[in-house]
């Protein structure tokens, strides 16, 4: 068996603790042992990117992160997105779009797509497709997506251009 | 109050309905499930793909702290699941593949499962193997079932015209030979299902199954229930797309083991697992051969195919119901014959996926149409168009084509791509020296579009109830699997009540509370249970408006529903709002009446006969494809650039749903023109990884352009066609007749793959050296 | 039987979270350590037999002797918890070897390029590690440390000699990779080619990256290093010496290629045939050369 080892960290918001054992991955964690299943299981090797989780600011593939690594961090997870303000722009533009079908990529690509436009509020459409390359989606061909990303890029564009003015 | 208008919901965009819930990671998949006092399971594979088990000894395992139950062939009902029954869940006598099952474990953990799994002792007695159907139909093959000598597991023929006389009429006669290959769906969601037995021994099963009554029938023999004793419950899945038309051995495993343990039950696959034990496209061998006249006008066509059915009889057998369709119907061919064999071997076996049967054989056909084209000296538009099916067609076996538009859809593509003017331009490019060529290609294909009624029934149920609210009900046999139907249904009440898409509650995905339905396949769901919907929708209305006529004395033909009121159709003025109206029929003493009706809808098909003759779908529809790519001389890799599809789709239901499924369908497609292939090696796949099995990702995505054609289907809901494998179905041989355009280098066998490019490019120029010298 | 394949994930019956570098080497000293600091190769890279040493995780995400990229005597020391990510974004690493950016573009994705450490890359030994070629190119040397009488103890063991087959390096397994150095080399040509045709997301079936200084249609002081053709990556030490500065015509190009082809010994596996291996490194240094040579 696994050593236990304690690790207190912020979710979304909220001081936690827990022991886990070492060969846990946060995935596992997040998802088994603390009821938050938005992070998906797809494929446990980092190639699909539906775990995507935002840890100090920049988004991995919670299903590679070691468990005791999660100890000190900042993690958010896609229910920590819409908790308190209702949806985030992200997620929204997400819906109007139709970027979501069978929907379980779509965690973690909203979470991609969130990390992506917090490094770089505006970006291109080459820029957010070579961003996603990550994410995989068997469902929607990724129009739709890059679509609705594009618009909070192009939302954040004129907020630039408003304030320069 | 202010008249009130009518608003036209059908045809107008609309976001899917359980999209926020998804986006707030808010949805639990089976795969996110859990139930008090769960338990694990998994399931031990051979490491074989053709032996005699000779003993397994479970004893070390089921010893082992945390484990509760270890099943073997021997604990289990002796019945088979799939099309032909030959597939026990658990194989005690020998194994055929290498995904068979030899024992599953129930534990409290993954890890105490795993850790069973390796302390179970199996001897076995190698058998020889066999991996292609050549090989398996040959004098002396080795057997893979028994009771099947031959290896031929299932056989289609059909038969229509003179042959000889067609080949008597043609000047040019082209025959070729194209193999396409194993590809898998790659469901973000691996196969999962949970499984939970009350104390009278009555089965809950959460499944990802895309037809779930008829799955009761398939699956209850191998649990030894009564299929009345199972209940089905589909939680929202991860991706489906022709993966779950079937029973397989992880359902009743599951199932078994929970019955064992009288506790519920979880099986999960791994990915690697996903792609080693889910099924597959089936692969095919396809001979064609063909004539035509001087002027290029078939005069006939023989298929006959070899479809490597590994080592057990899935939906993949039964593809021939779809490729032999396009096989002697797709353009106008009065002489045809077709033959599919499907030869078991120890591989693998295949399923349906996406665009069933017809992925397949559109590749080898518009392959071999293209081909036909320039014998001719033809460009590959105009040869189409001259032998393109017409409006009222009947075709050889049978299908009525009513209602579509062949040509108007391979002229929009062409016109809207500039086809011809690139086609030919890109031509006189094959022997530059320049490394990077661009080439054009075009193909169509002819699909079912308002089902196919391949069992008895292909209809839908649908039961609707109004509360005193002025809310919608909606009880739908349909399935939702990620597709949109839930949308599309709330659409049809919307419009046909006067209601916000917001006031329908759809219930769905339980076998407890829905009517039948046949399942999610067949670019089915909304014609039918769209369809069902509306009828039942209407006999509401009915209901509805004929209480209004009562109470204000206006008659019913003057009255609609908008905007939550009972009002004149002519001007839109409000008569009265429709939840009073609800209230007031409800609680009227001895007259009272609820709004609760019920539809079942079956599609006016009919199942093919014993000669393979029925007009089997409602409707059909066909699309285009024009792909322009980018072919790297060196290294073979290709680079779509952009695509234009020019689709039949009756009405548009929901434009947003509608694009989302052609982009995703071509996403999909262009993976198995390109980079999707299962690897086998001695029935091993090799590949069971995203690193090493290319899906599409976004910056691999061209821009799509999309033109739809709407003819008039008066049977579908409001003039809907069924849309949503045409675009998987058309793509790949536009992509590959781009190649050639570019390159020279014919590719009969997909992917195409940058190594088979560049090798194909290379042996042209040693070729072209040669023969220069 | 069950698959191989199907093994869970590796156990550990201890857990050390080293936050000092003293602290980590003393937990590799008995060799029974696994170091793990990005996760992104542990759960995934089970073929390579030098991924788990033993049953202690030892963590050094922590260690701040391995973070951070500093410039001295000449030279850039890239400690090896350095991501894929920072190093794409370093403005003097894309001064002193633009190669390493060029190529780090060209590393998995983005989620993984901000977990995967460059001493996680250099550690696992992966003959078709991305970062390796373009490493080799840079003169990079691994700086190693280990526990020697109570006292951390390092030494350098330059990059082209690191190497000893699939997954194996010189790395003893109560050592550490404790950084990569390269030397500051500004304003030399960098090309980097990786088989597609995705943009990044791709195991290299052949890699390639070449240095040198271009001027003329000639590289002086050549560095050609290829990644999947061999055990290790390896350097085209004999083609780098047939061009070193000479004019690079038509056939110096041939006989580059000729010999390139004899110092590499690509395998055929599920990924690639030997011929397209072969095929792609002509490809790609053909390629290069021909750029460099017309400008």
């Amino acid at each position: 068996m696994s050593a236990m080892v304690d690790v207190t960290f912020t979710l979304n918001g909220h001081t936690t603790s827990l022991a886990v054992a070492v060969h846990d991955s946060a995935l596992t964690t997040l998802r088994d042992r603390l009821d938050h299943a938005g992070a998906k299981l797809a494929c446990g090797e980092g190639e699909c990117g539906a775990c995507t989780i935002i840890v100090d600011d920049i988004s991995v593939n919670a299903c590679l992160m070691p468990a005791p690594d999660l100890d000190g961090r900042i993690v958010r997870t896609v229910e920590g997105l819409w908790e308190g303000d209702g949806l985030s722009k992200v997620q929204d533009a997400f819906v109007r779009h139709g970027a979501v079908q069978c929907g379980f990529c779509t965690p973690g690509m909203v979470m991609q797509a969130t990390h992506l436009l917090e490094q770089q509020p505006e970006m291109s459409d080459a820029e957010v497709r070579r961003g996603l390359e990550g994410n995989t989606c068997r469902c929607t061909g990724y129009s739709k997506i890059v679509a609705a990303v594009m618009e909070v890029s192009r939302d954040a564009a004129t907020k630039t251009a408003e304030a320069a003015e | 109050m202010d008249p009130i208008e009518k608003k036209e919901i059908v045809g107008s965009r609309v976001t899917k309905l359980d999209a926020p819930e998804k986006v707030a990671g808010r949805v639990r998949y089976v795969n996110d499930m859990t139930l008090p006092r769960m338990l694990y399971a998994k399931v031990l594979r051979t490491d074989r793909v053709h032996a005699n088990i000779l003993s397994i000894d479970t004893s070390k395992a089921k010893a082992l702290p945390g484990v509760h139950a270890v099943i073997t062939a021997a604990d289990t009902p002796k019945f088979g699941i799939g099309v032909l029954k030959d597939n026990p869940p658990l194989k005690g006598d020998k194994v055929r593949c290498i995904r068979d099952e030899i024992a599953a474990v129930a534990a409290d953990t993954e890890e105490i499962c795993d850790a069973a799994l390796r302390l179970i002792e199996v001897e076995y007695e190698d058998l020889p193997t066999v991996f292609e159907t050549v090989d398996a139909l040959a004098e002396g093959a080795p057997v893979i079932h028994e009771d099947r000598p031959d290896n031929i597991a299932m056989l289609h023929e059909f038969k229509a015209g003179d042959l000889e006389a067609g080949e008597a009429q043609a000047v040019h006669i082209f025959e070729d030979e194209y193999d396409v290959h194993y590809v898998t769906h790659c469901n973000m969601g691996a196969s999962c299902c949970l499984a939970d037995v009350d104390t009278d021994g009555r089965v809950t099963l959460y499944s990802q199954t895309q037809y779930p009554f008829i799955m009761k029938m398939d699956i209850a023999p191998s649990l030894g229930i009564h299929p009345g004793d199972l209940r089905i419950i589909q939680p929202p899945v991860g991706g489906a797309f022709g993966a779950k038309l079937d029973v397989y051995p992880n359902e009743p495993i599951c199932v078994l083991l929970a019955m064992e343990t009288r506790r519920p039950v979880k099986l999960l696959y791994s990915r690697e697992e996903e792609f080693i034990v889910s099924p597959t496209r089936q692969p095919v061998e396809f001979k064609i051969r063909s004539g035509m006249t001087a002027e290029g006008k078939l005069t006939f066509r023989d298929v006959d195919s070899r479809l490597n059915n590994g080592g057990y009889t899935s939906w993949g057998a039964t593809t021939p119901y779809v490729s032999m369709r396009t096989g002697t119907s797709h353009y106008k061919v009065d002489n045809v014959s077709y033959r599919a064999r499907a030869v078991y071997t120890n591989n693998p076996f295949a399923g349906s996926f996406r665009g069933y049967g017809n992925v397949q054989a559109t590749w080898a056909l518009e392959t071999h149409m293209d081909q036909m084209a320039e014998i001719v000296d033809q460009d590959p538009v105009a040869f189409r168009l001259l032998n393109s099916n017409e409006q009222g067609d009947v075709t050889p076996q049978g299908a009525k084509l009513n209602n579509i538009d062949l040509k108007g859809c391979i002229t929009t593509a062409a016109e809207e791509s500039d086809f011809l003017k690139k086609w030919q331009a890109n031509l006189g490019q094959w022997d530059s020296p320049e490394r990077f060529k661009r080439g054009i290609g075009i193909a169509s294909s002819l699909h079912n579009a308002g089902g196919a009624k391949i069992h008895k029934s292909d209809g839908c149920g649908t039961m609707l109830k109004m509360d005193d609210y002025g809310r919608v009900t909606v009880i739908t046999g349909a399935s939702e699997i990620g597709q949109g139907i839930d949308t599309v249904i709330a659409q049809i009440m919307s419009e046909e009540l006067g209601i916000p898409m917001r006031d329908v509650t759809l219930v769905m995905n339980d076998t407890a509370t829905g009517p039948w339905d046949v399942g999610v396949h067949a670019s089915r769901t909304t014609y039918i249970a769209g369809k069902s919907a509306q009828r039942a929708a209407r006999k509401a209305r009915e209901q509805i408006l004929a209480a209004a006529s009562r109470q204000s004395n206006v008659s019913p033909d003057e009255l609609d529903l908008r905007g939550g009121h009972v009002v004149q159709m002519k001007d839109g003025e409000p008569v009265m709002p429709l939840d009073r109206l609800l209230r007031q029929m409800h609680f009227a003493g001895e007259d009272a009446e609820l709004v609760m009706v019920s539809d079942y809808y079956e599609p006016p098909s009919e199942p093919e006969d014993e000669n393979r003759y029925g007009d089997m779908s409602a409707s059909y529809s066909h699309a285009a494809h024009v792909a322009e790519v980018v072919v790297d001389t060196m290294t073979g890799e290709v680079k779509v650039e952009q695509i234009w599809s020019a689709q039949d789709v009756g009405k548009v239901v929901n434009p947003v749903g509608l694009e989302g499924q052609i982009e995703g369908g071509i996403a999909v497609g262009i993976g198995y023109a390109l980079s999707e292939e299962l690897q086998l090696k001695d029935g091993i796949v090799q590949n069971p990884f995203f690193r090493d099995y290319h899906v599409m990702t976004a910056p691999e995505m061209p821009p799509i352009h999309m033109t739809w054609l709407e003819t008039n289907d008066e049977e579908g809901p409001l003039g809907a066609k069924g849309a949503a494998e045409l675009p998987t179905i058309v793509i790949a041989p536009a992509i590959g007749n781009a190649v050639y355009n570019a390159t020279g280098v014919r590719f009969n066998h997909p992917p195409l793959t940058p190594e088979k490019i560049a090798r194909g490019i290379w042996e042209r120029k040693q070729q072209m050296r040669a023969a220069a010298e | 039987m069950a698959l191989p394949q199907f093994q869970a994930a590796p156990q550990f019956e201890e857990y050390v979270n080293a936050t000092d570098l003293s602290a980590a080497v003393a937990a590799l000293a008995d060799g029974q350590g696994t170091p793990v600091a990005g996760g992104t190769d542990l759960w995934v890279q089970k073929e390579l037999p030098g991924a788990v040493a033993g049953d202690r995780l030892v963590n050094i995400k922590n260690v701040p002797e391995l973070k951070g990229i500093a410039a001295a005597d000449g030279r850039i020391r890239i400690g090896a918890l350095v991501t894929m990510t920072e190093i794409l974004g370093d403005g003097r690493l894309k001064d002193a070897a633009p190669i390493l950016a060029i190529a780090a573009d060209r590393f998995a994705s983005v989620q993984i390029r901000n977990a995967a450490t460059i001493g996680g890359n250099v550690a696992n030994a992966s003959p078709a590690a991305d970062m390796m070629p373009p490493l080799l190119c840079a003169d990079a040397a691994v700086e190693l440390a280990r526990e020697e009488g109570g006292a951390i103890s390092t030494r350098e063991v330059t990059l082209s000699e690191f190497f000893t087959g699939p997954g194996r390096s010189v790395r003893e397994s109560n050592e550490l990779v404790a950084a990569v150095i390269v030397p500051i080399q500004p304003g030399r040509y960098a090309g980097f080619c990786k088989s597609g045709p995705r943009p990044a997301l791709e195991i290299a079936r052949v890699s390639m990256a070449i240095t040198g200084e271009a001027a003329g249609g000639k590289l002086t002081n050549p560095r050609i290093a290829f990644g999947a053709v061999a055990p290790t990556p390896i350097r085209c030490t004999q083609t780098e010496a047939l061009i070193d500065g000479k004019p690079l015509d038509d056939e110096l190009i041939a006989r580059a290629l000729e010999t390139m082809d004899g110092e590499i010994s690509p395998i055929a596996d599920h990924r690639a045939s030997e011929w397209y291996r072969r095929h792609l490194a002509r490809t790609y240094l053909e390629q290069e050369l021909r750029h460099v040579r017309d400008g």
